[in-house]
């Protein structure tokens, strides 16, 4: 697969780890990684930056992930660009509520590599 | 503390802007706190989150926890159908082991991506636990994490509707959890 760019939007950097090196694992080694800690330095890095691919946490302060997910919808930031929300949060509701925003995909929190895989590769085979 | 952190979680909640949520609130767990505060759910959600995150089995043990001089707690706070909050407790060296297993990276001392790393293990746990039940994975939110060090201190809640304190371990590390609920819908 050719080279990836990809937003990973997490308030831990840790988690920002982790799922960097599942998508690593997922095939994606020699994508190039920009990670925000917030949603508003998700929003600033994507003025600037082009992305194929935007991975984003839902809870975190000041604004959450599903707030900046309609912000970059609002402003046309990320145009046609899949996104993946990961979460703890599971029910049908989160999910909704993801996908109404603009969310193609949704990694509930605990996940494996595999599932990331599941969820992440075909979305980028059919952008 | 856990007022603060409770608090935050019920804000949370409110602020989601939850197009359903007046209809969900007719929803009730008065009813099922046996259901709710069945000890099977935290089990299954620490060996799963340990398992996923971690690649550990880890079990529940007596306890209790071997004292160290530096703790590492992370509180997650429940708000919406059930108040209260999920509350993860280990020793520095257990901290600094999984924040090891979960980056790859080398700690010396607990610092701030071992904090991370602790929080980010309540976080798990607290949403795991609250999935196993549809009614409140639906309708309590979660705060962000809380993560204290230090050393001689203790948690005490003044009369909860129930609460769960599990203790477990995995290779030779051991942690305990503990779930409050004060108030349930």
């Amino acid at each position: 697969m050719s080279e990836i760019r990809t937003l990973i939007v997490d308030d831990s950097s840790v988690m920002r780890k982790i799922v960097e090196r599942s998508l690593r694992q997922a095939g994606l080694d020699t994508m190039v990684v920009y990670e925000a800690g917030s949603g508003t330095e998700g929003l600033d890095l994507l003025r600037s930056k082009q992305v194929d691919l935007i991975l984003s946490d839902i809870n975190m302060p000041s604004m959450d992930g599903l707030e900046f997910l309609r912000q970059v919808r609002a402003q046309n930031l990320a145009p046609g660009v899949p996104v993946v929300m990961i979460t703890t949060e599971s029910s049908e509701e989160h999910v909704k509520q993801a996908i109404l925003a603009g969310a193609q995909g949704y990694i509930r929190k605990p996940f494996t590599a595999e599932q990331v895989k599941e969820r992440v590769l075909p979305l980028l085979t059919a952008a | 503390m856990l007022n603060g952190v409770r608090n935050a979680a019920i804000a949370r909640k409110q602020a989601g802007g939850n197009d359903g949520m007046e209809r969900k609130m007719a929803v009730s767990l008065k009813e099922s706190v046996q259901l709710v505060s069945d000890p099977r759910h935290l089990d299954g959600s620490v060996e799963e989150v340990f398992q996923m995150m971690l690649g550990v089995a880890c079990a529940r043990f007596p306890g209790p926890v071997p004292q160290e001089e530096e703790s590492v707690t992370a509180v997650v706070g429940f708000g919406g159908l059930l108040s209260g909050a999920c509350v993860f407790r280990s020793g520095s060296s257990t901290a600094i082991k999984i924040a090891a297993l979960m980056t790859g990276m080398e700690f010396a001392e607990v610092d701030d991506t071992v904090k991370d790393a602790i929080g980010e293990i309540g976080n798990m746990l607290a949403g795991a636990w609250k999935g196993k039940v549809p009614d409140l994975s639906a309708n309590c939110g979660l705060s962000v994490p809380a993560v204290i060090t230090g050393s001689n201190y203790n948690l005490h809640v003044q009369a909860p509707e129930f609460q769960l304190h599990h203790f477990y371990r995995f290779d030779e590390s051991s942690f305990e959890v503990t779930i409050v609920c004060d108030g349930l819908q």
